[in-house]
């Protein structure tokens, strides 16, 4: 197998800016961004809010064309089913059928992929099982906690049997022990050659996961490299790289409620 | 599915159900001229609304989705951007075809039931207003999957509407074949009968699944009613109907014409969806 041939993912000088109604340019949310994902691993793409992960992402599915630069899914378009066949996607919210059960998600998901219908059935068991939701299998998904509805998506996205699963916000929603499984599980799907992209904001979770991380800020790139490699820890050097990002002003608020800050 | 989930889609039933009881109760009562034509004015304006309440549960089909993002979920596999708007689209047409099929069958049941209560009363000097097993069985048609519906959703936890509209399928077409007993050439002319109705709603459904990709409920909904107020030509059909029952003929002709205005407009529409679909972000 060529060198070629083990990037999953490809992205080069990719650009993508949005447009208003008039064809103006309004937002560019990526900015010559490059990236690989080779087969096997765990990559992490990091970056504070509004740093354009979400949007590369979805220039990676197909979602979203991007307005300058090539994206490679297996060597094909994004666009192509063949490409698509081989990718499983947890989106950042569980975009869930409300009506539908959890049995019935898995199975239309199963449907999308091409299964037969013998082969959704056990694939729907063993991932129901998987997510430990067999009991409520019969329940319609819009009665579900968050937490529930997550694990509900992570099985869809697993439906397929993917080569590549695209993880975004994977432990959002979830509670520690929960957080903690979905941890072990996307190390043994990367264990048996699953190839992982996955976004996150907690560095903790992505540093115990993820092989080699890429941090994004204003849609470029701004450090990539092995998480095995680094000196510090990825929080500290996820700081070090983004630098510090004020969304909040929260020094003039604490000052006005007369709250210094400082530990009691 | 979820063209049946939408609350419209019942309120649709149950309107369904009320021109039916009313359709024959009062169609032989003696009217003056006015009030027979506001009466035929009405029915015939409840056929087309029909048309218009079935507009939004195709938009909100493609709408929801979009804006939950179950469509962009369900982009991500490997399902083509062209096909899964077709599905969507000749899904959301195929329930209303289904439900207006029944509701179709079930009105001419029951407005020649009420033809020949009144060949009965002009006979014998009865007043009899409607013809009872008609009656029975047009209304039983609706009340009993309704009830059937209730009953499955209150012991076995099985959808309501859903149910109920399968249930209403399984009726009309054991109502199709009993009347087929009954009434004999009658039923023969449910199908192009139920063309003329079927016509001018793909018409307006295909515009608003393709209005729907492009545009926001609201405008979505616009734009389908404009398209909708072009094709009045379906405001006649109670009328049909009428006709039907009292053992009138269907011109080949005004089907054929149906059939003719609809195929290129559809095809217009669909054209129109699968673009807009491809270029979606």
């Amino acid at each position: 197998m060529s060198m070629k041939e083990e990037h999953i993912v490809e992205l080069e000088n990719v650009k993508k800016t949005f447009r208003d109604f008039w064809l103006r340019p309004t937002v560019a949310a990526v900015d010559s961004l490059s990236l690989t994902v080779r087969r096997g691993e765990v990559f992490g793409l990091l970056g504070p809010n509004g740093s354009g992960k979400s949007t590369t992402i979805k220039m990676i599915l197909g979602l979203l064309a991007p307005s300058a630069g090539e994206v490679k899914l297996f060597g094909l378009s994004p666009r192509s089913i063949a490409a698509r066949k081989k990718l499983g996607y947890l989106p950042e919210l569980s975009y869930l059928h409300p009506f539908l059960t959890a049995s019935e998600t898995l199975r239309y998901y199963a449907g999308l992929c091409g299964l037969s219908r013998k082969e959704a059935a056990s694939r729907t068991k063993e991932l129901l099982e998987m997510v430990g939701l067999s009991d409520v299998a019969s329940r319609p998904v819009g009665g579900f906690s968050k937490g529930m509805a997550r694990r509900v998506a992570l099985a869809s996205s697993l439906i397929g049997k993917p080569e590549l699963l695209i993880l975004d916000e994977p432990t959002s929603g979830l509670d520690p022990i929960s957080t903690k499984e979905v941890k072990t599980l996307v190390k043994a799907l990367a264990a048996g050659g699953m190839t992982v992209l996955m976004t996150s904001h907690l560095l903790a979770d992505a540093q115990d996961v993820c092989d080699r991380v890429m941090i994004v800020n204003h849609g470029r790139c701004v450090a990539e490299g092995n998480v095995a490699e680094l000196e510090t820890s990825l929080e500290e050097f996820f700081l070090a790289k983004v630098g510090d990002v004020q969304d909040f002003q929260l020094a003039p608020f604490l000052a006005a409620q007369n709250v210094t800050g400082k530990d009691k | 599915m979820e063209m049946l989930s939408e609350p419209l889609s019942l309120l649709l039933l149950l309107t369904a159900l009320v021109i039916e009881v009313l359709a024959p109760v009062l169609h032989y009562h003696q009217f003056g001229e006015a009030v027979r034509t506001a009466r035929d004015a009405g029915f015939s304006a409840l056929f087309t609304c029909g048309i218009a309440f079935a507009v939004f549960p195709t938009i909100r089909v493609f709408r929801r989705e979009m804006e939950t993002g179950t469509y962009e979920m369900a982009l991500a596999h490997p399902v083509s951007r062209c096909g899964f708007f077709l599905a969507k689209s000749f899904g959301a047409f195929l329930a209303f075809v289904l439900f207006s099929v029944t509701v179709f069958s079930v009105a001419l049941v029951m407005f020649k039931g009420a033809a020949v209560g009144g060949e009965i009363a002009s006979k014998t000097g009865t007043i009899v207003r409607v013809y009872g097993p008609f009656f029975v069985f047009g209304v039983g048609a609706i009340i009993l999957p309704l009830a059937i519906s209730a009953a499955l959703n209150r012991f076995f936890r099985c959808r309501f509407v859903l149910s109920s509209f399968l249930i209403c399928a399984v009726f009309s077409l054991c109502g199709g074949v009993a009347s087929g007993v009954m009434l004999g050439e009658v039923a023969c002319k449910l199908l192009p009968a139920s063309l003329l109705v079927s016509c001018p709603a793909a018409v307006v459904l295909f515009s608003a699944a393709a209005f729907s990709v492009r545009l926001k409920t609201n405008a979505a909904a616009s734009a389908a009613l404009l398209i909708l107020a072009f094709s009045l030509p379906a405001m006649d059909n109670y009328y049909r109907v009428e006709s039907l029952a009292r053992g009138g003929s269907l011109p080949c002709l005004e089907v054929v014409s149906a059939v003719l205005f609809a195929l290129p407009a559809v095809a217009a529409f669909l054209l129109f969806g699968i673009y807009f679909s491809l270029r979606r972000e």
